[in-house]
């Protein structure tokens, strides 16, 4: 840990040659990974990453350096090998400030709970999974804990440190019978330690992963149409983050590529859409006290009633687009510069009923647990996978169904939107994008889309 | 790390393997004949694996200052008094001999920054002159030098140096309404292996043929997949091969060792060596020699790929295959046939092929071999290529699938994740689309 004076000099240093904006950020992560196959404690691992990045830019010009070494005089020397880049007039850094509190509500942080501890909870849950049916041959259970501790400093003056702490735990099921193997699972994930055990009962989500699985063995495989689908709540919502999230990040406004630019005030979806970014939930997988550009979280609509009303901007893009940044500032480690990221991105519920979005479909596809998927931001095209399916024939669950793939335009999918249920929830997933791999939050509550092409391996052979 | 030895030894560790990865890289990216980043690091990141009592942890490292180890030491200690699977827990003494490789150690760093520059703005300027180029999205250069170390209480101490750049350019192109994106990529040992026109072209010819295209009916197609695109496929499954998966339940593969899983004209061979590979491989992160086996000969499974653990749970001998923490292939290569590419579609009176696939990590499960991916590419119509496809998924299983291989051409060519595949033409699979 340097001084106050000696970040002060280093900042200097950076501003030396024309970059008018200088900022470090410091990280100590500690990441821990417990795994259980079929009730044996199989590894404990542990991940530890440490460094500093150095950022310097100059209008919206940027460089940046990371090393593992966060000494004063290697500090110098990244700073030394970056100044190069610039040429200009020499500017001084703000007198660094404090420090704002964050949020630190972790009960049970990882170091304060033994690993025989974390070891009991998993191999109970593999336990449970393995006696469900006896079809069940592997049961996989994971802890993943992440403390993560950083200081943002920079020439505006901001000194902020944070600490995140985030826990998930993933309950797998493999089934085989008759020569056909299948998996499924679920994956619970707060901004918590330990207490995620004590938050979040464990056994039912156990459960429905082997419940699920057993059911997969005797799922058709989908046959590909074109055709209603109703997407159920929580992880559904990775098809608002793919289609229109990706889209709405600074990154990929600013050069002017996405669908959305230069839409704000404009239709973009059906009336029934309202959706926002919230970097603030209470405990949630996706949330920070204060971003990685040292800026306050906050809740960003993003569409309201259909109306484009705002984009995910970090700091350097705010430059570009000549808009405020929105507390949006990410990435995975020291090792990459921030940038625009989402944090819990959601669709805000409706009036409708599940049951009754169901029973006025008469023919379509009930996606009733999601995939991952992914979107090019230039196109709009995007994907997302289903993990468990139902058939929807007269407004009623008829044929379990497996292997489909949902694709779609994000600009045209919002106006196919037609019914949006009451029960929002989110889902936890792992974002990967150009700064890196980091924890979000999708969530919606259940929708329809009038149409969607859906893929699978089924029909006539 | 002799000293780190001999730490761990004092505090009760039995037997001790820190391996090390030091990484210089330099990144530079042009946006509209701007530098717009410019990233440059030195990180060395230090694996150590321990047994005590019998029981095998590992602590992955970035903070690397005496005074921390001792706490890294003791928390592997603590992680490995929780585990309670009897697996085999073996630090390596080392192989007879190791393969001999060529190094590739070109300075990049001797390449003046301002060459490098110019090369991306010389792909940007060409890509431009394109009248359908709605924008050059980013220009990128990156140049590595990765040396790897491994020491064990045994007595291993091995390293191995190598320096490689790439660029690649993503273009984004228009016509009437229709949008769509290229990227091409080019891995380089030395500089002048970079051609600033040939990276622009090949962006250029590879976004402009896709403009214009549309979806179509949803139905069973003969498949033809580009190599390239193939060795994805071959990566999403390759944990098929793994001899954990097999330890674990997680491969109908598992007994299948000696049985045919394939079409009998196919080849699947694991070459760590191969010189047209863009690295070769002389150790694995075991210390265990690298060596060239079979996977798939004439059709027939020829068995998994071990790491020192599964090695000893099968009594088989280890592959070499140990990197990363898990079991994975070094150079993956499916043989190629004996047709052009042109002689092989020939007999296509309404297919498609696939050379983009899009959700790859999304669309397949490894173990059941479903996948079910967004995919676009060109119709071949009456033995040929016609024009392009977007907006479909393509379906089957991977095990079905390699049963039903049609035929193979003679384009071998390596993906970036190191597998080589001809182009495959598949008898038939889902297509979903209109």
């Amino acid at each position: 840990m340097l001084t106050k004076s000696q970040y002060q000099e280093l900042l200097n240093l950076g501003l030396s040659t024309g970059a008018d904006f200088a900022e470090f950020f410091f990280e100590d992560t500690n990441s821990y990974v417990t795994r259980v196959f079929n009730g044996e404690v199989t590894s404990i691992d542990m991940s530890n990453t440490y460094g500093v990045g150095v950022r310097l830019i100059q209008g919206v010009d940027v460089v940046y350096g990371y090393t593992n070494d966060t000494s004063f005089e290697s500090i110098q020397s990244v700073i030394q090998g970056l100044i190069p880049s610039f040429s200009g007039p020499a500017a001084t850094a703000k007198p660094i400030g404090e420090a704002l509190p964050y949020s630190n509500t972790i009960k049970k942080p990882p170091r304060s709970v033994s690993s025989k501890e974390k070891a009991d909870k998993l191999v109970a849950l593999s336990n449970q999974i393995k006696a469900y049916d006896e079809r069940i041959i592997q049961a996989v259970t994971q802890l993943l804990q992440t403390e993560q501790q950083i200081l943002v400093v920079n020439s505006e003056g901001v000194y902020q440190d944070d600490v995140r702490v985030y826990s998930r735990v993933i309950l797998m099921a493999v089934a085989q019978e008759n020569g056909v193997m299948q998996q499924a699972f679920e994956g619970p994930g707060r901004f918590m330690g330990f207490e995620i055990f004590d938050e979040i009962e464990m056994e039912p989500l156990a459960d429905e992963a082997a419940k699920s699985a057993i059911k997969l063995l005797s799922a058709v495989d989908m046959t590909p149409q074109v055709m209603p689908v109703v997407i159920h709540n929580g992880f559904g919502g990775v098809i608002f983050h793919e289609a229109c999230g990706h889209p709405l990040e600074a990154t990929a406004v600013a050069k002017g590529l996405s669908p959305f630019t230069g839409k704000l005030g404009e239709k973009i979806g059906s009336d029934v859409v309202t959706a926002y970014d919230d970097g603030d939930v209470e405990s949630a997988w996706g949330r920070l006290s204060f971003d990685d550009e040292g800026m306050k979280t906050q809740k960003n609509l993003l569409i309201e009633n259909g109306i484009l009303k705002g984009y995910l901007i970090d700091q350097r893009n705010a430059r570009k687009m000549k808009m405020a940044p929105t507390g949006s500032g990410r990435r995975q480690n020291y090792k990459f510069a921030p940038t625009s990221r989402m944090n819990s991105t959601y669709i805000a519920p409706g009036k409708d009923k599940v049951e009754d979005i169901i029973a006025d479909t008469k023919y379509g596809l009930f996606a009733k647990k999601m995939g991952g998927g992914q979107v090019n931001t230039s196109t709009g095209e995007f994907n997302f996978a289903v993990q468990e399916g139902y058939m929807i024939e007269d407004g009623k669950l008829t044929t379990p169904v497996r292997g489909a793939m949902l694709i779609g335009q994000g600009k045209d999918v919002l106006f196919k939107i037609d019914r949006v249920a009451d029960n929002l929830e989110f889902g936890q997933g792992m974002c990967g994008s150009i700064s890196g791999s980091i924890p979000t939050d999708v969530g919606q509550p259940t929708i329809r889309v009038q149409a969607m092409t859906v893929g699978g391996a089924g029909g006539k052979q | 790390m002799k000293a780190w030895i001999d730490k761990a030894l004092a505090k009760g560790i039995t037997d001790v393997q820190f391996f090390a990865v030091r990484t210089k890289n330099v990144k530079l990216t042009v946006y509209q004949h701007q530098i717009d980043e410019h990233v440059q690091s030195d990180v060395e990141v230090v694996t150590m694996r321990g047994i005590y009592n019998g029981k095998m942890a590992s602590v992955r490292f970035e903070h690397n200052t005496n005074t921390v180890i001792d706490i890294f030491i003791d928390q592997l200690i603590d992680h490995a008094s929780a585990i309670t699977s009897n697996d085999p827990a073996i630090i390596f003494e080392g192989s007879k001999e190791y393969p001999k490789i060529k190094d590739s150690n070109f300075d990049f760093g001797s390449v003046p920054t301002d060459k490098k520059i110019q090369l991306l703005k010389d792909i940007e300027v060409q890509m431009e002159q394109h009248p359908k180029l709605k924008q050059v999205q980013s220009v990128v250069y990156q140049e590595s030098d990765v040396e790897t170390s491994l020491m064990n209480s045994k007595g291993i101490d091995l390293s191995q140096r190598s320096t490689y750049a790439y660029a690649y350019a993503v273009g984004v192109f228009h016509e009437n309404d229709d949008i769509q994106s290229a990227m091409e990529i080019t891995l380089a040992k030395t500089f002048d292996e970079m051609d600033a026109k040939k990276i622009a072209e090949e962006t250029v010819s590879k976004g402009v043929k896709k403009l214009g295209a549309s979806s179509m009916a949803s139905k069973r197609y003969p498949v033809v997949f580009e190599n390239k695109t193939f060795g994805s496929i071959l990566g999403a499954f390759g944990s098929n091969f793994s001899a954990e998966s097999a330890y674990r339940n997680l491969t109908p593969l598992k007994d299948k060792v000696g049985q045919s899983i394939a079409n009998d004209f196919v080849q699947l061979v694991d070459d760590p060596l191969d010189e047209k590979a863009f690295q070769q491989m002389a150790f694995d992160h075991e210390g265990v020699a690298c060596r060239t086996k079979d996977i798939i000969k004439d059709g027939v499974f020829q068995g998994f790929l071990h790491n020192l653990k599964t090695a000893s749970i099968f009594k088989q001998e280890p592959t070499g295959n140990s990197f990363g923490g898990g079991i994975s292939s070094t150079n993956l290569v499916m043989k190629p046939g004996t047709k052009s590419f042109e002689e092989m579609i020939a007999p296509i009176q309404d297919g498609v092929f696939i050379n983009n696939l899009m959700g790859l990590h999304a669309g397949v499960k490894a173990s059941s071999g479903d996948f079910s991916i967004q995919a676009s590419g060109f119709r071949i119509e009456n033995g040929q290529l016609s024009k392009p496809v977007k907006m479909i998924v393509v379906s089957g299983n991977f095990f079905t699938m390699m049963n039903e291989i049609a035929d193979l051409d003679n384009e071998l060519e390596y993906n970036l994740s190191s597998i080589a595949a001809p182009n495959v033409y598949i008898q038939q699979l889902g297509i979903a689309g209109e």
